[in-house]
């Protein structure tokens, strides 16, 4: 990922240039492809938020088939994010999700660069957004 | 574009700076959180649980002896929970042993209802902070007044501070601090406000006798009533947790019905 992003260079030249943010690397920089995809960022939050969650719990929450969130949850887990331990409650199988110190601090730092997006280019940052 | 597809590059395509979507992924992540939060939230159990154990010693804190005549000479007995029981001058002797007991047991109780309610919604809040909190403040109540023979400068620990369990509410203190670490862990504000709440009342208690305030306040207890003055100080800490348990309880039940379908 290259990380440049559309910004005030596509603009009109009459557009006042941002202070000091030439040496200040783009938000999109924190964003890193395992994290950011918007399910698996759901997984890293919800178990950042818990000790630890189970896969029926995060199946219903993000809507995902077993099939769908198994896969997420093998990227992350090889990614170092997340931990997955597979035991039994009586003759239930049970799945747990935890989420490692990797996992917490890719989170903060995708939560960071989406807010710091959002604070450039949201709305009422004065950033018209893209040329038409 | 299918979950595969968007595997198979790495993610969901980048949408160019300047769309809404990250403050979409923003609102989205905070629903999410929201919502796990709600559902892993369980303290209403452990508040309505030592509310009932502090009503529970109520009457061991106005069953005294009767008051011999003469001169009385009051000892410490070393074998006795001496910092849970207070001073033992208006309670009974069995007051710390009561807290002693009951405490350990609420402190483990409080761990088997986190995770039996983790296992029930699927989510599981790090609740042994509390346990450890309370099992080591307790068990410190009942050593340092044991081995402060033994090392002397432990006197001062438990002996400077003598205002604070001299009427038997050190227990209270010890619930306080277990409050603010499940706070803590629950990431709840309404916790944190009732153990604000719950953290004056039993420095009230435990500095005041609360029983003052009733008086001002136009209670007129007869001669056979006094044994009852003691139980004001008991019953405030006691309510704040019965009502704020209750509260949050019926809280936790309506976001329940709420998300089960019809």
């Amino acid at each position: 990922m290259s990380g440049a992003a559309p910004g005030p260079a596509g603009m009109s030249g009459a557009r006042p240039p941002e202070p000091a943010t030439g040496d200040v690397p783009h938000p999109t920089n924190g964003l890193d492809d395992t994290v950011h995809q918007r399910h698996r960022l759901g997984v890293l939050t919800i178990t950042a938020e818990a000790r630890r969650a189970d896969f029926g719990y995060l199946r219903d929450a993000l809507g995902l088939t077993p099939g769908n969130l198994s896969r997420h949850l093998t990227v992350l887990e090889e990614a170092g994010l997340v931990q997955v331990e597979k035991g039994y409650e009586g003759r239930r199988p049970r799945t747990w999700v935890r989420i490692t110190r990797a996992g917490r601090a890719a989170l903060a730092t995708e939560l960071s660069a989406l807010s710091e997006l959002v604070r450039r280019h949201g709305p009422g940052s004065g950033d018209p957004g893209e040329p038409a | 574009m299918s979950d595969e597809e968007q595997d198979e590059r790495g993610g969901i395509p980048r949408e160019p700076a300047g769309s809404p979507e990250p403050q979409a992924v923003l609102s989205e992540l905070a629903v999410l959180r929201r919502r796990t939060r709600s559902a892993r939230h369980a303290y209403w159990g452990p508040l309505v649980l030592f509310g009932l154990l502090s009503c529970a010693a109520a009457p061991l804190y106005d069953s005294a002896p009767p008051m011999p005549r003469g001169i009385t000479v009051y000892t410490a007995t070393a074998a006795a929970p001496t910092i849970l029981g207070g001073s033992g001058f208006n309670s009974s002797p069995y007051l710390g042993w009561y807290w002693l007991f009951a405490l350990i047991g609420g402190f483990l109780l409080t761990m088997f209802w986190y995770r039996w309610h983790g296992r029930r919604a699927g989510v599981q809040t790090a609740a042994r902070g509390f346990l450890v909190t309370g099992i080591v403040l307790t068990v410190a109540a009942l050593l340092v007044p044991l081995l402060s023979p033994l090392f002397p400068p432990l006197g001062w620990l438990w002996l400077g501070p003598g205002d604070l369990w001299v009427r038997g509410t050190f227990a209270f203190l010890i619930i306080v601090a277990g409050l603010w670490v499940l706070a803590w862990a629950e990431r709840s504000r309404a916790l944190a406000i009732t153990a604000v709440v719950y953290t004056a009342a039993a420095l009230l208690a435990s500095l005041y006798n609360v029983e003052n305030i009733l008086f001002r306040l136009g209670w007129n207890s007869g001669p056979g009533d006094m044994p009852l003055t003691v139980l004001p100080g008991v019953l405030l800490p006691a309510a704040v947790l019965l009502i704020a348990g209750a509260a949050a309880g019926r809280a936790a039940f309506v976001a329940r019905r709420r998300v089960q379908p019809a």
